[in-house]
């Protein structure tokens, strides 16, 4: 079911899957290209939490995905509060289900429990921006340069994407995976990325996949382990 | 970056990590992965390896061997084959 949610800056589509009744749960997708390579992984997640009875919802942020809104005139702040206003729409206990960067958006959402795959902040996500921009080219022979013309508020383009400059700055600013404060948190992470983790996963990252992709079941098992942190967690 | 227990330092574990971070980012079957040799070319001949692909190469190699890579150490040359690509890396492995 597509469902709407309104935030201060506007409205944007969220899809809905699962039970009317049952344990509630949010994706916060990843930024940019990740986002779109794991879209179809993330409404499989979604469609096996449904069959184990957890209701889900997935919100598309501002400037990203289908919104209409600009990429440019999106700062970070937009993000985190369009995305706790998702969750105020979606219901009063949800849990958090964040992929790479979206633990970077929930921050400010009032979540009753956060769950991880494979996290990273919003500086990585700028660097691998920027490494795209520049590796390319460097790898044809040419020289690329990131300007930045801080004399201005013309936005940067990077990837493909134009990001203003304060956006720019806040994503640099973000140089650590987010603390979930006063909230259980959970970080699986894939068996061959070696920073420490809850539970290690055998699986391809599919956000870096140049072609999107999809891997059902990787999905099945993320949403085994997520029913019974939910469970754990008072569902 | 913080939490590296694995440093390896020989050049087929190295190879097997890049052939599996090329199988991985640019979708390559099991058997086509396989098949990479050091002089199969890269960069230029593999039409999935694209700007964004080789930033993505660059990422996963760095976290799968616990390595830096200076975007201006990128150019043409350590992308040209498969083994150019091993040898950059061996290189950046530490000892």
């Amino acid at each position: 079911m597509i469902d709407h949610y309104d935030w201060r800056g506007g409205r944007e589509a969220m899809l809905r899957f699962g039970p009317d009744a049952g344990p509630l749960a949010i994706i916060a997708m990843p930024l940019f290209e990740e986002a779109n390579r794991l879209r179809a992984f993330a409404v499989g997640l979604c469609r096996a939490l449904a069959a184990r009875g957890i209701a889900s919802a997935l919100p598309d942020l501002p400037g990203q995905g289908e919104s209409l809104l600009p990429t440019e005139d999106i700062r970070f702040e937009d993000w985190r509060a369009a995305f706790a206003a998702a969750v105020v729409h979606v219901g009063r206990s949800v849990h958090g289900i964040a992929l790479r960067s979206g633990a970077a958006v929930d921050v400010e959402a009032a979540l009753v429990s956060r769950w991880r795959l494979a996290p990273i902040a919003g500086a990585a996500v700028l660097a691998e921006l920027r490494r795209a921009t520049t590796t390319g080219a460097r790898a044809r022979g040419e020289t690329v340069a990131v300007k930045i013309d801080a004399d201005t508020d013309a936005p940067i383009l990077l990837a493909g994407n134009r990001i203003a400059l304060s956006l720019f700055g806040a994503l640099a600013d973000d140089d650590a995976v987010a603390a979930s404060i006063g909230v259980p948190l959970r970080t699986l992470r894939l068996a061959n990325d070696p920073l420490p983790a809850d539970r290690k996963v055998e699986g391809a990252p599919l956000w870096r996949r140049v072609e999107p992709g999809n891997d059902l079941p990787l999905a099945a098992l993320l949403a085994d382990d997520i029913a019974e942190w939910i469970t754990r967690c008072g569902g | 970056m913080t939490g590296r227990t694995v440093l390896p330092n020989d050049t087929s574990i190295v190879e097997t990590t890049v052939r599996g971070v090329l199988r991985d980012v640019l979708g390559l079957s099991d058997a086509r992965a396989a098949e990479l040799r050091s002089e199969t070319p890269l960069f230029g001949a593999m039409p999935e390896l694209d700007s964004m692909a080789v930033a993505g190469v660059l990422t996963e190699m760095e976290e799968r061997l616990g390595i830096l890579i200076d975007d201006d150490e990128v150019d043409g040359e350590m992308l040209e084959t498969f083994g150019a690509l091993v040898r950059f890396a061996t290189d950046k492995v530490p000892q």
